[in-house]
């Protein structure tokens, strides 16, 4: 595996996990949709550089784009229910949306 | 040697964004710091050979989903963004160190002939590279998820 696609392999996984722990950590919606937009790169990176070095890179650049495509429809739909939701509740907080409902 | 630089570069460029972006607590700069971690991994898949794809990326992430993140900060406007207990930095800053260090390792040991040189004892910590590919990649999976339970272990509620 050449070195570069090491580092980039390395640096989207980093990217990845830092994302998860942020959605898991904000206190925030609209921070958590942030955050799942920094997984999403993540894992188009590591996805792009697995297919780095073999031949033909068709297989992953397919994934790559189907997980960008698929990651803005997610993200699209999730600020679609982060507007509802304020509207509703009148916070982004989800211990107080989580209180409020109750 | 180029490229591998170029690698360094563009995962460090697209560490400090994110972590701006998710350290900030002003919607705006999170918002800019965004952007440009979707440009630089537009620019990351053209350096690396398709621009196809970088396009794609910057025109869904940089243009489309930039513009609908705007619009919700309008409707909802709230401008600051309550990120709650900030030890998620004390797991990204390591995390991003140990990736950054790691990478300039190999890279300065790439370039002192470790991986081409037959006499790999001089280097330090040459049995890392080794490994096969995929070790190396669940180390790295092993490593960065210990490191987010941890934070979560210790991230209580306020």
């Amino acid at each position: 595996m050449a070195l570069d696609q090491t580092i980039l392999i390395a640096a989207g996984t980093a990217l990845l996990f830092v994302g998860i722990g942020s959605v898991a950590m904000s206190k925030n919606l609209l921070k958590s949709i942030m955050s799942f937009q920094v997984t999403v790169f993540g894992a188009n990176l590591a996805l792009f550089a697995s297919g780095m070095g073999f031949g033909s890179r068709l297989v992953s650049d397919t994934f790559v784009i189907l997980s960008v495509l698929v990651g803005a429809s997610v993200e699209a739909v999730g600020l679609a229910i982060i507007v509802v939701v304020y509207k509703k509740y009148g916070t982004l907080n989800p211990d107080e949306i989580r209180r409020l409902r109750r | 040697m180029e490229s591998e630089l170029i690698a360094v570069v563009l995962a460090g460029g697209l560490f400090v964004t994110v972590a701006v972006a998710l350290i900030s607590s002003k919607v705006s700069n999170s918002l800019i710091a965004l952007f440009y971690s979707s440009i630089i991994l537009g620019i990351a898949f053209t350096l690396y050979g398709d621009a196809l794809l970088g396009l794609v990326t910057m025109i869904t992430f940089a243009g489309a989903i930039s513009v609908l993140l705007l619009s919700v900060v309008l409707i909802t406007g709230e401008s600051n963004l309550n990120f709650g207990p900030r030890r998620l930095a004390a797991g990204a800053i390591p995390l991003a160190a140990v990736v950054g260090g790691v990478s300039l390792l190999a890279l300065f040991t790439g370039q002192a002939g470790g991986i081409a040189s037959s006499d790999s004892s001089l280097n330090v910590l040459s049995f890392l590279w080794t490994l096969r590919p995929w070790d190396l990649l669940i180390l790295m999976v092993v490593f960065a998820g210990a490191m987010v339970a941890i934070v979560s272990l210790l991230g209580g509620e306020d």
